[in-house]
């Protein structure tokens, strides 16, 4: 079964998605599904022995190009409909052991322009009105297959997440004139204290309203509504803060550190969003190398989040673990590993 | 940047996303999945499509 019920308490839609319960769960390394599929091996989803990207629809989806049917009927007071959408899984490497921070800063330039591509492409797609990226990483976040991939959700509408911050947008626009996000840059730039990286581009921070103790956003200095707005350099650029942020919160406890990894751009319904700012928000669930930070009941049924931390303090502990990225390329035509893009803030 | 899209034997669509710097370290992916397809037990995947971005 697999349809959108609607959620008249919230004004949501909420998608069952039955068959998903199936979907293989932490497999042995020797038979991950991600991984290329090896002369005389066991067939993986990726039919080739070597890949470099790879993107494919999900065999469990939430939602699909033509879906069933809705298996209920629904009424004025419960509408239903069906689960039209796109569900993709981008598979960074055909490395079963790397994770996105241990590639190369190549590899997730690589990544970068691929996300492009699927931006550019599912948004296209007249059912879709919002192309969702994202990255689930780590047991803590529950993930079920350990090799380094994200997702693509192609959502037949405006999330209501990314509802509530359109209108914030649009609504401080509307007041000021201005950008809402740009102002949050700006108040962090002046303020310096929970800027974490930072490059010609794209600025990382825990942002003073943080809900998790080390909430990481990146955002464009230049404003920008999506991934195909950036200029091939701008694409570097992001490539390069995103392997210091996630490099600096492996360093910072000294494990391959979990985290939800979210890119919010414009919706792709047709409309103007010129108000809007692209950026990327990390939800990491740690606030400490063992304990987790709960959403319980303030959190889950409130939608108040509570932080036992200070942003500004956060953002310094790990500051302190942020490191120049270096590109081969420069390596090898320099001779010494002298990074170009995002040094560690002075 | 070039990508090449096949049809797996269920229908849904997979797409190879290669990069030049990597084309002459690395098999082509079209050249692995030839390798690759004699002994896995899935029926021959299709190509449709082949194009750089």
């Amino acid at each position: 079964m697999s349809e959108l019920r609607w959620h008249p308490l919230l004004g949501e839609w909420v998608a069952t998605a039955t068959h998903r319960q199936e979907r293989t769960f932490l497999p042995p390394a020797d038979f991950c599904p991600l991984c290329p599929t090896k002369p005389g091996g066991f067939p993986t989803e990726i039919p080739a022995a070597t890949y470099d990207i790879v993107v494919f629809e999900n065999r469990f989806p939430s939602l699909r190009p033509d879906p069933p049917a809705p298996a209920v009927a629904g009424t004025e007071l419960y509408p239903v409909r069906p689960g039209q959408g796109e569900c993709e899984v981008i598979v960074y490497t055909p490395n079963h052991q790397a994770t996105l921070a241990t590639e190369p800063v190549e590899q997730i330039d690589k990544l970068v322009q691929v996300w492009t591509d699927r931006f550019a492409e599912l948004g296209a797609r007249a059912y879709i009105d919002y192309v969702f990226i994202f990255e689930n990483k780590g047991e803590a976040i529950g993930v079920t297959l350990h090799h380094p991939h994200g997702q693509i959700y192609g959502y037949p509408f405006v999330p209501p997440r990314v509802q509530r911050e359109l209108e914030q947008a649009h609504a401080h626009h509307a007041q000021t004139g201005r950008c809402l996000l740009c102002d949050i840059i700006g108040a962090e730039q002046l303020d310096g204290q929970r800027i974490v990286a930072a490059n010609d581009s794209f600025v990382a921070y825990i942002p003073f309203f943080a809900r998790y103790p080390y909430e990481v956003h990146i955002s464009s200095t230049r404003h920008l509504q999506a991934l195909t707005d950036m200029s091939r350099d701008e694409q570097r650029a992001l490539a390069a803060i995103i392997k210091q942020i996630i490099s600096a919160y492996d360093r910072l406890f000294d494990i391959s550190f979990p985290y939800m990894m979210v890119l919010h751009q414009r919706p792709t319904d047709g409309r103007a969003y010129a108000y809007y700012h692209f950026h990327i928000e990390f939800y990491p669930p740690l606030r400490t190398q063992t304990k987790l930070k709960y959403l319980a009941g303030s959190e889950t049924g409130a939608g108040m989040f509570i932080n036992d931390t200070l942003a500004e303090e956060k953002a310094a502990e790990l500051r302190g673990h942020v490191q120049p990225v270096v590109w081969q390329a420069e390596t090898a035509n320099n001779g010494a590993g002298q990074g170009h893009e995002g040094g560690e803030r002075q | 940047m070039q990508r090449r899209q096949i049809t797996l034997p269920d229908g849904r669509y997979l797409i190879f996303y290669t990069f030049a710097e990597t084309a002459a370290d690395e098999p082509r992916a079209a050249d692995a999945l030839e390798r690759a397809a004699e002994p896995a037990p899935q029926p021959q995947t299709q190509a449709e499509e082949e194009r750089h971005v």
